[in-house]
């Protein structure tokens, strides 16, 4: 065995034994005594993102914009997507922003976020599902279903709306919007009957709301759940299966121009 | 002193274990390599975009989505919701937190590594060093010299962390040489953000500190170093207590994997924080992940590493001059 070739091994060890120890003692005291730095957040949207010839779909909203219930998971987004894949010779990018649960006063927050606002920036078609966990509560709402409460719930509503419209304007104002409304998932109950009169009002003043704003259409659901809603719902009755979402999808389509 | 050592390192060598181990490490680096690309590539698919403010802002999406899952435990959404507030931090600051390139590559291997594969090859080299003498019978030939038995044992373990050292470079030059054939070489001077600590309330950024990835890197390599050097120790201590090389790997495997999966699983029962294995994820501290029982810290671990570590020399030392060689 060379004895350089031993020689130059284990000096070389060495060394490096030496540096990991500088790491690990640098390590200790960095982490109990380095100083925090004050880090400028980011918060100006100016970074022009560069417009690419693709068509850019952003969705936001609640569970519907997920795809809660489908068992594909595709949800209306997602065959609406296929749908304009098909048609459209353009290359078509999806942002799914949509969050389960989320409710009008929780978009509010997520619309200011920079990155959110980045996105709509960008897009050239804004879909926004809302206001099924304002005013259902997941089902809840339904046991402690009082007038004067709907009433204000609603109110709030549309104020947060105004707000977020607003905001999606203020980022990007090429882009058609489309607001899909309502539908009753309880309409088979027993206050199925009442219950249907608070949510054709509900979406009553969601589409004037939408009226206000330039390219922001209205899309009415209601209707298409009305007759034979158990056959669109998905098993937990609230959220609609793939049926229900292709109605939703298919709605969204017939709007779209070229 | 120095003849014993130079006469362990031929030992060392000649055995060509290194060799063995940079093989396996390069194998390994290759195909993480290949799964990397494979997962940008179908994320570039998937997203439409290379933009990673566009992927995080996706992933945080998800963590989102998932926490309002009414089906997953509160741990786990404690979890997610760190890993998230973590997330957005980087977005807010608009600082990406895998800049691509070999150096991040090889920030994310040792970090993934640390826990199971650095010392898995450590064990490689350390379990036999001992017990080989004994099964190959020459350890009456080395103990017959005219040398104190403590000092051979020294010659040993000095050797054994200079191999280790050696090791912990191999991994960090190979993962960085192999991984920059795909990813590139540049990367050294991305900003990391270190000094996020995880408290009951969540994710806390009091202190969080800007450093480059290179001195992140650094410390990240003492740290590996650090569990290398303790698990080479326990495992030492296990090749001068058990004659048999197998056996002694056994029981040394069996307490990392036991570590791996106590990790997930102990956060409930709290004085397993006392186990060396359960301690061995020390890069955790550094980037913000929480620990597996809560109230652990940098230094407990470190200390509850320390003395395992002294307890194992103290026994290796005390049973070798003790014990009879026939």
């Amino acid at each position: 065995m060379n004895k350089k070739v031993i020689k130059s091994v284990t000096l070389i060890s060495v060394i490096f034994c030496l540096l990991w120890l500088v790491g690990l003692g640098w390590a200790v005291t960095e982490y109990y005594a380095g100083k925090p730095d004050k880090i400028q957040e980011k918060t100006n949207v100016e970074r022009k993102t560069e417009k690419k010839d693709d068509l850019h779909i952003v969705a936001i909203g609640d569970s519907l914009t997920r795809g809660t219930g489908d068992e594909t998971g595709k949800g209306y987004v997602g065959f609406l997507l296929d749908e304009i894949k098909e048609k459209s010779k353009q290359d078509v990018r999806l942002t799914n922003l949509g969050i389960s649960g989320q409710e009008s006063d929780q978009l509010k927050e997520q619309i200011q976020q920079t990155e959110v606002k980045r996105q709509l920036q960008s897009a050239d078609m804004i879909l926004v599902t809302m206001g099924g966990n304002d005013l259902f509560r997941g089902g809840q709402g339904l046991l402690e279903f009082e007038n004067a409460d709907i009433e204000e719930i609603e109110k709030k509503f549309l104020e947060n709306m105004n707000f977020i419209f607003q905001q999606i304007r203020a980022s990007n104002s090429e882009a058609n919007v489309f607001f899909i409304g309502l539908y009753n998932p309880f309409s088979d109950l027993e206050q199925g009957k009442e219950m249907s009169a608070v949510v054709r009002h509900w979406n009553y003043q969601s589409a004037e709301l939408s009226a206000a704003f330039p390219k922001m259409v209205f899309v009415p659901t209601f209707d298409l759940f009305e007759l034979k809603v158990n056959d669109y719902l998905y098993t937990d009755k609230f959220h609609p299966n793939t049926k229900g979402y292709r109605l939703i999808a298919e709605r969204v389509a017939s709007l779209l121009t070229w | 002193m120095n003849k014993l050592i130079q006469n362990e390192m031929m030992k060392l060598i000649a055995k060509k274990r290194l060799v063995v181990i940079a093989i396996i490490i390069g194998i390994l680096v290759a195909l993480f390599t290949y799964a990397q690309f494979k997962e940008n590539e179908r994320q570039r698919e998937k997203l439409g975009t290379d933009d990673w403010r566009t992927i995080i802002q996706q992933t945080i999406i998800d963590q989102q989505n998932r926490i309002s899952s009414p089906r997953i435990s509160d741990e786990w959404k404690q979890q997610l919701q760190i890993a998230l507030q973590q997330n957005q931090y980087y977005l807010d600051h608009d600082i990406n937190p895998s800049e691509p390139g070999a150096p991040t590559f090889m920030r994310i291997f040792l970090e993934n590594s640390i826990e199971l594969f650095i010392p898995l090859m450590v064990m490689v080299i350390a379990s036999d060093i001992v017990s080989s003498e004994h099964s190959q019978g020459s350890i009456k030939l080395l103990l017959t010299r005219p040398v104190k038995r403590w000092k051979v044992l020294l010659s040993k373990y000095i050797t054994l962390i200079l191999a280790i050292s050696l090791i912990v470079a191999i991994a960090g030059l190979l993962s960085y040489s192999i991984s920059g054939l795909v990813f590139g070489y540049k990367g050294w001077g991305a900003p990391v953000l270190t000094g996020f600590s995880v408290t009951d309330a969540g994710l806390n950024t009091a202190s969080v500190k800007l450093i480059d990835q290179w001195q992140f890197l650094l410390m990240d390599f003492g740290l590996v170093w650090l569990v290398a050097i303790v698990v080479g120790t326990l495992s030492f201590m296990l090749s001068v207590l058990i004659r048999s090389t197998a056996a002694g790997m056994g029981v040394m495997l069996a307490a990392l994997i036991a570590g791996a999966i106590l990790s997930n699983m102990v956060s409930s029962w709290e004085s397993a924080k006392y186990f060396f294995m359960v301690n061995l994820k020390l890069t955790n501290y550094m980037n913000g992940n929480p620990p597996p029982i809560e109230g652990m810290t940098l230094s407990f671990s470190m200390m509850v590493l320390l003395i395992w570590w002294a307890a194992g020399l103290f026994v290796s030392f005390y049973v070798f001059t003790k014990k009879d060689v026939y």
